[in-house]
């Protein structure tokens, strides 16, 4: 590219020109006032030559053309250092000026990236900076180091009318008034001069002017004389005036007076005039000056002589270090060299300039006058870039420049800052726009604010145009120009930079900058006042959880000051404060479905389906296969949508999380709703598909005014929280449809802290969602409802039902319903999950008193417990309400209910209610679901042990074994019962005490033994009078407190126990049930009675059919002496089976070597009484009571006594009959004997009858321990 | 130690995965955003840089006043860049390439997800007990 046709080149050809020093009398200014211009202001247009076309001389032989040329006209009063002040005045009047423009765009969208890139580069930073750069370079003009500034000549003007005008020209060119630069002998006072004679037409004839020009060439010279006739037009606004006047308005003049008396004469003759001042006077005098300068030069400065005095002279001075070194007058060779440079520059003779500004630099950096040095190599700098040679040396001398400015300190800043915009210039001509960018930036930092935000700006524009295009670094650059300018109080402009730069930072995951860039853009917003724009970006901002405290707290204060300055509420689409979690969202609904609590509904489907499965009616329609899924006849076409009924909330659960950590107040969080009434399922179809687009149209207008809360279709709740710094709370929302039709649920609203309302749309689940599986369609959201005609519903509860209960816990409950609507219900059933623990009562239960209500008050004979029992009553328990109860509308309905806490552990219950309607209703029926949780924690546990009694017939020892498993609670056990009428429980006969064990505290076990009878088949008489029954009292209080324990509820939940615990147990047939009753020793009496009831199932009993049992004298005399003592026993056998037994007795002598096998045989042969093997552990007797009767007698060789009369019997026995068989044993010494080793083999016949089952087919019986002491007798 | 030290994982997408104030100098509200932003005109820079050397130690490439970014580049294109006001040459190096040890290890944890942040406190603390000891 050219330099002269480049920006910085065209600058320096308008800047660094010719200055002329223009001198007027008040009178020639006046003149011109008239026509509302200053004589200068007058001249200016036609200073600037575009086609001069003069021929140039200077140094060398060759002449050149200059095409442009122009001159700058100053008044002398102009001349002079300008005050800082004042000039930073002008230029902050340039950016405000440029201010007012920017404000209509700041309401428009800020620009995108698109929008920049395709901008063209020249408008890429804002015109204005192009003007305040020069501004801010003036301000330097006419410094003292640089000689560009000094008038090259000096224009006398006198009016017409002055008197003496030539005397006039002596008084205007005095001394005193001069610039002191030519009074202090900076420059050469011997300038050239030009007189102009200035004539007002109006004032009168030309002549007297012709006169005074004719006086003044005769006195001031010949050719340096000139008139200038103006104002010749008669009347002001001349048509033709404004026209002429055209071409040079650009040039800054503007008419604000209006009234203009020059016309196109007038004109023409200041062009001519002009013309002539530069081509025949100003540049010839500086094509003369520049030739004895250099002639000068050349014979001081030049040649090896000149070069060599020059450094002995220059070393030989002592130069004081000063800033300015030391002080040069017009007449130094120094100031001559420089004069000689800066007139070839601004005739362009680069090639003289440049050489001379060398030759000086070498000087001045000797001389150590920095200021001066780093003028001259900014001066060359300039002339390298104008030669468009070396670009190295070009920018070297500029940095050389610029840091040398710096070095001397603030005399230099603003020196540096003018030699860095042109360092700049000439690097962006170059296409070095990075490095530019980066001499914009160092410029900055040593320019006041506001100068700084420009510079910055223009830094920041380099970024941009450099390549690759460097936007984060733009961002940045315009975000520090952004904060610059708002020190400076320039707040649109402030903006207008954050604006520029927002398209960098769009979606940017670095929080910090997204918050400061949108906080303070939607703050300045705010402080010019246009509220909206602020909000919309403080809004982006309100949510952010990862600041400090009093950041958050900053945040949000100044979006309620402006949101409160708007007058009105704000609404905020997707406001993010609070959050709302959509993928938490749930819709509840309740059609045929109904819920007790919102807790019951979080429960699984499939869990109520499965409950419910056997008490609703299937599905009338069948479908055919699977694409007959939308059966026809259904009144819900769409099958998507679910159903609610008019006049039943449906609720909506969602998730709300504060994310700051301030407390935020949120109130009126409702729903926004639709209810279409026409019953069109395509319509809400319809919705479903234009509710995609619905985001966009949301973004576009805020469409919340058209989901109003319709009064007469549908109410809504609303819910007002205070959410805590962090917290999260989940909400529910309720929406009452109040009329048949078609609800759809568009999104929830809400006010935060009164003043802004958040509303949000739920994001529809479209068709793809659910085809990801089925977990996705389960999540998917249904928004549209068909709402259905009113039915009647049902709520419910269990009263005061036990969240924690001990094991064993019996109590009686209630369950109330009631029905809310008009209408009754009727054909109630009730499904419970856990008929173990909870069983429904009769009617008549609902008015007993409990406790007593079990007590046994008349002495019943039968403990059978009716045995209707079925297998589906195990296995979640179906109740069907008695075919007359109806509840009708508004009605309450109590029903008693069981409770027994079964087993320790937590419980999950379900219960579901199900009725019809009275009416024909859309749903023929509902259900209602109900959920508790208990807890039920160990009481006692309880094992029973039982084993034959060997020493009497038909009778077991029993022992219990209980433990309680609480840690603070005792318990008073009540009563033992053995369910059936076969079986008697009694105490030992021994001991009677039993009532000493009555309570048993905390972490204590107690073990009790007791006797029970069959009295099924052998009918004694100890049952008959009573005082041996089925039921033990082990409490004091005697046989009238007995609990009854073949009625409902114990016998209910005793077939649920059996069930229970059969399914572990499997043990042969005959098995003995036992239902111990404690109660709970209240610490205060206030406490009602608790009664615990503990179920132990099928403990097995010996299982032998047979019985058998040793009879015979205990203690025998005899002489040993004379014989063998011979002793007569006999075995009692008796048959208690239904079948006939054959039956053996096999009598072995001496030690069996079966005693070893003895006890794995027992075990083995099937459970020896105990069944529940956890009490081991605990009852370490347990183990030592197993097989009493193998006793050690290995070490004896030979048995002491011999089985004498028969080895073997063989027996028959009928059923229930009994055999006696005699046995003789021959005893040789005196001792005590055990004849325990003998066996029973026996074998069961079965009868057509009945069936035995395999393991007592036949079995062998190990002989019981029988004691016989033979002493010897006296002779 | 550095009175004033920002550390930061870019990932390649250019977000920060892990940040980290690691100076002396007590961390000031304003400051976080200050560093942020000129970090984050640091990548045009490291953009360029990246792909004229084949070190992975870019050493300083950026400067805004007496705040000096060094980055160091990983493979995988993730930066991590320090923001820092001493010169310290060795020691820069030498926490960039035991930083670069660490994240390879958070890098072969199945359960982290290349691209996203940096949670692990451990991580955390291993920074910037690196930071006291070479910055």
């Amino acid at each position: 590219m050219d330099p002269l046709r480049s920006y910085l080149g065209r600058l320096l050809l308008e800047d660094i020109t010719p200055v002329v020093m223009v001198l007027t009398t008040p009178l020639a200014e006046a003149a011109c006032r008239r026509s509302g211009l200053s004589f200068v202001d007058m001249l200016s247009p036609f200073s600037l030559f575009k086609k001069i076309d003069v021929p140039v001389r200077t140094a060398s032989d060759q002449p050149y053309r200059l095409q442009m040329f122009k001159i700058r006209m100053v008044y002398a009063s102009d001349i002079h250092k300008q005050d800082h002040e004042v000039a930073d005045e002008r230029i902050k009047l340039v950016v405000s000026e440029a201010n007012e423009k920017t404000l209509p765009d700041l309401l428009a969208d800020p620009p995108q990236l698109e929008d920049v890139v395709n901008k063209p580069e020249a408008e890429l930073c804002p015109l204005w900076t192009k003007r305040f750069n020069r501004e801010l370079i003036r301000t330097l003009s006419f410094s003292d180091h640089e000689t560009f500034d000094h008038p090259v000549a000096c224009l006398l003007v006198v009016s017409s009318k002055d008197k003496e005008p030539i005397s006039k020209f002596a008084d205007l060119f005095n001394t005193n008034q001069l610039p002191s630069l030519l009074n202090e002998g900076i420059m050469d006072p011997q300038i050239l001069k030009h007189y102009l004679v200035l004539h007002d037409q109006q004032d009168g004839p030309q002549e007297i002017a012709v006169n005074i020009l004719a006086e003044m060439r005769s006195t001031l010279g010949l050719n340096d004389c000139k008139l200038l006739c103006i104002n010749s037009s008669a009347q002001a606004h001349g048509s033709d005036a404004d026209n002429s006047w055209l071409p040079y308005k650009a040039h800054g003049l503007h008419n604000h007076e209006g009234a203009c008396f020059l016309n196109t004469d007038d004109l023409n003759e200041i062009k001519d005039f002009m013309q002539d001042f530069a081509s025949n006077h100003i540049i010839p005098y500086m094509e003369q000056k520049i030739r004895v300068l250099n002639q000068q030069v050349a014979t001081t400065r030049k040649g090896f002589r000149n070069q060599i005095k020059n450094l002995w002279w220059r070393k030989r001075d002592d130069v004081p270090e000063a800033a300015n070194g030391p002080m040069y007058t017009f007449t130094s060779i120094e100031s001559q060299i420089r004069v000689l440079g800066d007139y070839a520059f601004m005739l362009r003779d680069y090639e003289l300039a440049l050489s001379n500004y060398r030759l000086l630099s070498t000087d001045y950096k000797l001389d150590k006058a920095w200021k001066r040095f780093a003028g001259v190599q900014e001066m060359s700098g300039l002339c390298y870039f104008m030669l468009d040679q070396s670009r190295k040396d070009a920018e070297y001398c500029m940095e050389n420049a610029f840091s040398t400015y710096l070095r001397i300190g603030s005399s230099g800043q603003r020196n540096a800052t003018r030699c860095g915009l042109w360092w700049a210039e000439m690097l962006t001509t170059r296409g070095q726009h990075r490095e530019a960018s980066s001499v914009y930036f160092r410029i900055s930092n040593e320019e006041p604010s506001l100068h700084s935000a420009v510079l910055l700006e223009q830094a920041a524009c380099c970024y941009l145009l450099s390549s690759p295009r460097m936007l984060r670094k733009y961002g940045f650059h315009l975000i520090l120009a952004g904060n610059s300018y708002y020190l400076s109080d320039q707040k649109q402009h402030a903006v207008r930079a954050y604006r520029n730069a927002l398209f960098v930072y769009k979606q940017n995951p670095w929080s910090y900058i997204n918050n400061h860039v949108h906080y303070n853009v939607g703050r300045w917003y705010g402080v010019l006042g246009i509220f909206d724009v602020a909000i919309k970006h403080l809004l982006e901002v309100v949510a952010c959880s990862h600041q400090s405290l009093t950041t958050q707290s900053m945040f949000l204060n100044d979006f309620f000051h402006f949101v409160q300055s708007t007058g009105k509420k704000f609404d905020v689409y997707k406001l993010q404060l609070p959050v709302f979690n959509m993928s938490s969202l749930r819709v509840v609904h309740e059609d045929h479905r109904t819920y007790a609590s919102n807790a019951d509904v979080d429960v699984s489907e499939s869990i109520w389906q499965e409950l419910e499965e056997e008490m609703i009616p299937s599905s009338s329609v069948v479908r055919t296969n699977w694409l007959d899924t939308q059966p026809k006849s259904s009144p819900f076409k769409n099958n998507k949508a679910s159903v609610c009924v008019a006049g039943e909330a449906v609720k909506l659960n969602v998730e709300v999380k504060n994310p700051l950590q301030i407390s935020v107040n949120v109130s009126g969080i409702s729903l926004i709703c639709q209810l279409s009434t026409t019953m069109d399922a395509s319509s809400a179809e319809k919705g479903t598909l234009s509710a995609a687009t619905e985001e966009d149209i949301a973004t576009t207008k805020p469409s919340i005014l058209t989901f109003k809360s319709d009064e007469n279709n549908f109410t809504v709740s609303s819910l007002d929280i205070v959410l805590g710094g962090g917290e999260t709370k989940r909400i529910q929302l309720e929406v009452t449809p109040k009329v048949i039709g078609i609800l759809k649920l568009v999104g929830i609203r809400w006010t935060l802290s009164d003043s802004v309302v958040g509303y949000q749309y739920f994001e529809v689940s479209t068709q793809k969602k659910t085809k990801k599986g089925k977990r996705g369609a389960h999540r998917s959201l249904n928004n549209i409802l068909i709402v259905i005609k009113a039915l009647p519903k049902l709520t419910g509860y269990i009263d005061c039902l036990p969240t924690k209960a001990f094991t064993g816990d019996l109590q009686l409950l209630t369950l109330n319903l009631r029905n809310q609507s008009e209408h009754a219900v009727k054909n109630v059933k009730m499904k419970i999950s856990h008929p173990r623990f909870v069983i429904p009562g009769g009617s008549s239960d609902l008015d007993l008193e409990f406790p007593q209500c079990l007590r046994k008050h008349v002495q019943s004979d039968s403990n059978v417990v009716s045995s209707k029992s079925t297998k589906e009553k195990f296995k979640g328990f179906l109740f069907a309400f008695p075919q007359d109860i109806k509840i009708q509308g508004g009605a309450t309905f109590s029903w008693p209910i069981w409770f027994h806490a079964a087993t320790p552990g937590n419980l999950s219950l379900y219960l579901s209610l199900y009725y019809e309607m009275e009416s024909t209703t859309d749903i023929p029926y509902r259900t209602l679901r109900t959920h508790y949780n208990v807890e039920v924690l160990p009481s006692l546990d309880v094992s029973f042990a039982v084993s034959m009694c060997s020493s009497r017939l038909q009778e077991y020892i029993v022992r219990m074994d209980i433990m309680n498993r609480t840690l603070s609670e005792s318990f008073a056990l009540h009563q033992l019962s053995c369910v059936g009428t076969k079986w008697a429980v009694s105490t030992l006969p021994s001991c009677d005490s039993i009532s000493l064990v009555e309570t048993i505290p905390a972490n204590q076990s107690v073990s009790c033994f007791f006797k029970i009878k069959d009295i099924g088949t052998n009918s004694c008489a100890e049952a008959a009078d009573g005082s041996c029954g089925s039921d033990m009292v082990l409490s004091p209080g005697g046989s009238t407190d007995v609990f009854h324990i073949s009625q409902s509820p114990i016998a209910d939940f005793h077939y649920q126990e059996r069930y229970h615990q059969g399914k572990l147990a499997k043990g042969p047939s005959s098995l003995l049930d036992f239902i111990l009753i404690a109660k709970a020793v209240a610490a205060n009496s206030s406490k009602s009675e608790q009664l615990l009831s503990h179920h132990t199932c099928q403990v097995a009993l010996s299982q032998n059919p047979i019985w058998w049992l040793m009879e015979g004298p205990r203690t025998i005399t005899h002489d040993f002496s004379k014989s063998c003592c011979e002793a007569n026993i006999q075995l009692v056998i008796h048959n208690s089976s239904e079948h006939n037994i054959s039956l053996g007795v096999v009598t072995s002598d001496g030690t069996l070597e079966k005693n070893q096998t003895i006890p794995s045989h027992e075990s083995a042969s099937g459970p020896g009484g105990w069944y529940d093997v956890s009490l081991e552990n605990d009852v370490k007797a347990i183990t030592s009571m197993k097989g009493t009767h193998p006793q050690k007698q290995s070490s004896e060789s030979i048995s002491p006594f011999v089985w004498c009369s028969l080895s073997s019997a063989q027996v028959d026995l009928k059923p229930n009959s009994s055999a006696k068989i005699p046995l003789k044993v021959c005893i040789f010494a005196p001792g005590t004997y055990n004849f325990s080793n003998y066996e029973l083999h026996w074998k069961v016949h079965p009868s057509e009858a009945g069936q035995v089952d395999d393991n007592g087919r036949s079995g062998v019986g190990q002989g019981y321990p029988f004691y016989v002491t033979v002493l010897q007798g006296a002779r | 130690m550095a009175s004033t030290a920002c550390f930061v994982i870019v990932s390649k997408n250019d977000i920060p995965i892990y940040d980290a104030e690691v100076g002396s100098a007590p961390k000031k509200e304003d400051q976080a955003y200050q560093h942020q932003f000129i970090l984050h005109a640091a990548l045009d820079v490291v953009q360029d840089l990246a792909w004229t050397t084949n070190a992975m130690s870019l050493k300083s490439v950026d400067r805004f006043n007496e705040l000096v970014v060094s980055v160091y580049v990983t493979a995988g294109h993730t930066r991590f860049m320090l923001l820092h006001d001493t010169r310290t040459e060795d020691g820069i190096k030498s926490f960039f390439q035991e930083v670069h040890e660490l994240y390879i290890k958070i890098f072969l944890n199945p359960l982290y997800l290349p691209g996203s942040r940096i949670t692990s406190s451990h991580f955390d603390t291993k920074v910037r007990a690196l930071a006291r000891k070479y910055l």
